[in-house]
């Protein structure tokens, strides 16, 4: 049997193996290629070496801005995200009546899609707003804490199902054991619940992490950048570089490349901090 | 140092379902009790209501002198040794040990000297800095034990500790327990559904069922003297027979009749014996009590072996008596075959008889 599973596996390996070079390791190549380039199709392309890169940086401030924005957004709504997840997960997993019914509703947010969302909220948050005589469009303060909001809303019931997968997993026992060993119900919280889930944090570290930091859709339906761009996010810039303006083909597609080597190094950053305090069982 | 103090406790689950009816139990200080029976018989359950970890649903709970039944775990002075152990899987041994102390703000010198001490005495002072996962079952039981050692509580609680373990080293843990016991000099209670434990560890053993007590009492009074059929079958291994028989009169006094055979009943039964005349009762053997015969003499029967089964010391004889299933003990000095037949004799001195509808003893 494993002999035949040796002799055999590139056989199996094959399609899958074909399916990502095509659709994924060409374009990828292809794409870090094309942002030394000024091009306007795959084939009409002039090498340009690093200067979209530069230009990137400097002769476009929308960039800066947005990777700004972003980084300022990640920090804040991977915080709260993950706060009030966990919070609900230790509220949900107690023997309370109608939990199932709220881990139901408090992951449906999920099931809707990015910009039906951003254009719910913008409608609901300009609602508001407007009795104040304000839009979202207001000023880029009124559009981040609308976008952490958003997210928050959508990401929560995502994260709390995971944290709760992982708080039902700690035997009952632990608990017990340090409930006799004197731990108040915080202690217990810090010494055994939150190292006990530390699996959980790594993941959804990681998911809101990389989900912020590539929001698009939600940025575009609820604010599109709006005031003057000051609300762009480092995806939506990219698009608006590369879709808006003509002969910029190249630096959208370097500042591409750029976004990539960011969320890469961060998530491998983090998981591997995060991985180091998980419990072996 | 504390005695324990159940009174007309009664658990009733959320769900309706009551556990514990009306249980009464006295246990003195420094006294190692078993409490044993099978699964489901509210063992665990009255184990786990000492501690505090489930509520009382009716009745008062005394630890010391101290009315307990509103009293936190932490505040009972108590530490409870799990099945599973229970160590905390992310920290060392020496933390996991030292966790309780540190929680009541022991000063970090008298930690480290308790643990120590107490790691010393169980042999796992080389394990302190491993993590859990890094120990064999043995030394983990040792690492739970360690860590409710350290607290000096006044009252050990330990629930099923050695079901985990295989059969050499629950031997080996069953003594280092009961030293541990003669050491500490501290109430132990100890929940199993092993008789063997229950035999060999307690000073006294409680025998519960359907979250009744059936006996309690010291292990030879339980293994001479059971009080109904339930202890009397649960308590030793092979298990007690039990023979269905009716109660003849004769002039030289009572005899037990089934079948073709009359056994003669000790006479220091007869006043017992009188209110079931011609009627059904349970007789009770132990194995061992029924002998080879020296010779054939009147009193001997001969029992068809199904099997005879060598255990070193011992024969367990399977056979018939009569229709009925009996196993014999026998020593292992002669040899016996399979489907052969001997000639058995039955020891009236150490039988038990029971009341066919009550189960209770009538006499023995």
């Amino acid at each position: 049997m494993e002999k035949n599973m040796k002799k055999y596996f590139p056989i199996f390996l094959l399609p899958t193996l074909v399916s990502f070079v095509i659709v994924f390791f060409i374009p990828f190549v292809m794409g870090i290629y094309l942002s030394f380039t000024r091009f306007t199709t795959v084939e009409n392309a002039t090498w340009v070496g690093i200067e979209n890169y530069i230009k990137a940086f400097t002769q476009d401030e929308n960039f800066l801005n947005a990777l700004w924005f972003t980084i300022k957004f990640t920090i804040v709504s991977v915080i709260t995200i993950n706060i009030c997840a966990f919070l609900l997960a230790l509220l949900l997993t107690r023997a309370l009546k109608g939990t199932a019914f709220f881990r139901t509703v408090f992951f449906m947010p999920n099931l809707i899609g990015g910009i039906v969302l951003g254009y719910i909220w913008n409608l609901l948050i300009n609602s508001i707003l407007g009795i104040f005589g304000y839009d979202i469009t207001y000023s880029a303060d009124y559009g981040f804490w609308g976008l952490v909001f958003l997210l928050n809303w959508q990401l929560i019931g995502y994260m709390m199902v995971i944290y709760i997968a992982s708080l039902q997993n700690i035997p009952s026992e632990l608990n017990e054991a340090a409930r006799i060993d004197g731990a108040t119900p915080f202690s217990i919280l810090r010494h055994i619940t939150i190292p006990m889930v530390m699996p959980a944090v790594t993941i959804c570290l990681f998911l809101t992490i990389t989900n912020s930091f590539k929001l698009f859709d939600q940025n575009l339906a609820l604010t599109g950048g709006a005031p003057a761009r000051e609300t762009s996010m480092l995806a939506l810039d990219i698009f608006n570089t590369f879709y808006g303006r003509i002969g910029w083909q190249g630096v959208g597609q370097a500042k591409a490349v750029v976004f990539f080597i960011i969320v890469a190094l961060i998530s491998f950053i983090q998981l591997k901090i995060t991985s180091r305090k998980e419990v072996e069982n | 140092m504390a005695s324990i103090s159940l009174k007309n406790i009664k658990k009733t689950y959320e769900d309706g379902v009551t556990v514990i009816e009306d249980l009464n139990l006295e246990i003195k200080d420094k006294e190692f009790v078993i409490l044993v029976g099978p699964s489901g018989c509210g063992k665990s359950t009255t184990l786990r209501m000492i501690a505090g970890l489930e509520e009382i649903t009716d009745g008062e709970m005394y630890i010391g002198d101290k009315l307990v039944n509103d009293v936190s775990p932490k505040n009972r002075d108590i530490a409870m040794v799990f099945q599973s152990y229970a160590l905390y899987p992310h920290m060392n041994v020496y933390k996991n040990m030292a966790f309780g102390l540190k929680n009541r703000k022991v000063p970090k010198d008298i930690i480290d000297k308790k643990v120590h001490e107490a790691a010393k005495m169980l042999d796992i002072e080389q394990y302190l800095n491993r993590k859990p996962r890094a120990l064999s079952g043995g030394q983990r039981q040792r690492v739970a034990l360690g860590r409710a050692m350290v607290r000096e509580p006044a009252v050990f609680l330990l629930d099923e500790p050695l079901s985990n373990l295989d059969a050499k080293l629950r031997t080996e843990m069953r003594s280092r327990i009961s030293m541990l016991h003669k050491e500490l000099q501290t109430t132990f209670v100890y929940v199993t559904h092993d008789q063997t434990e229950a035999m060999t560890m307690g000073d006294r053993i409680v025998v519960m069922k359907d979250g009744k007590i059936m006996q309690n009492d010291t292990p030879q009074m339980l293994y001479n003297h059971p009080q109904n059929m339930f202890v009397a079958g649960f308590i030793g291994s092979p298990q007690m027979n039990f023979i269905y028989c009716k109660i003849v009169r004769n002039t030289d006094g009572y005899y037990a009749q089934f079948e073709n055979y009359n056994i003669k009943l000790p006479d220091r039964m007869n006043d017992a014996l009188s209110l079931y005349t011609d009627k059904e009762v349970v007789l009770g053997i132990r194995p061992e009590n029924i002998h080879l015969a020296k010779d054939t003499k009147k009193k001997s029967f001969e029992m068809y072996i199904d099997i005879a089964e060598m255990t070193g010391s011992d024969y367990y004889l399977y056979g018939k008596l009569g229709g009925k299933n009996i196993i014999a003990n026998v020593p292992s000095n002669m040899q016996i075959k399979s489907d052969t037949t001997c000639s058995m004799l039955i020891d009236t001195d150490r039988l038990h008889i029971f009341d066919k509808v009550s189960e209770n003893l009538i006499c023995d």
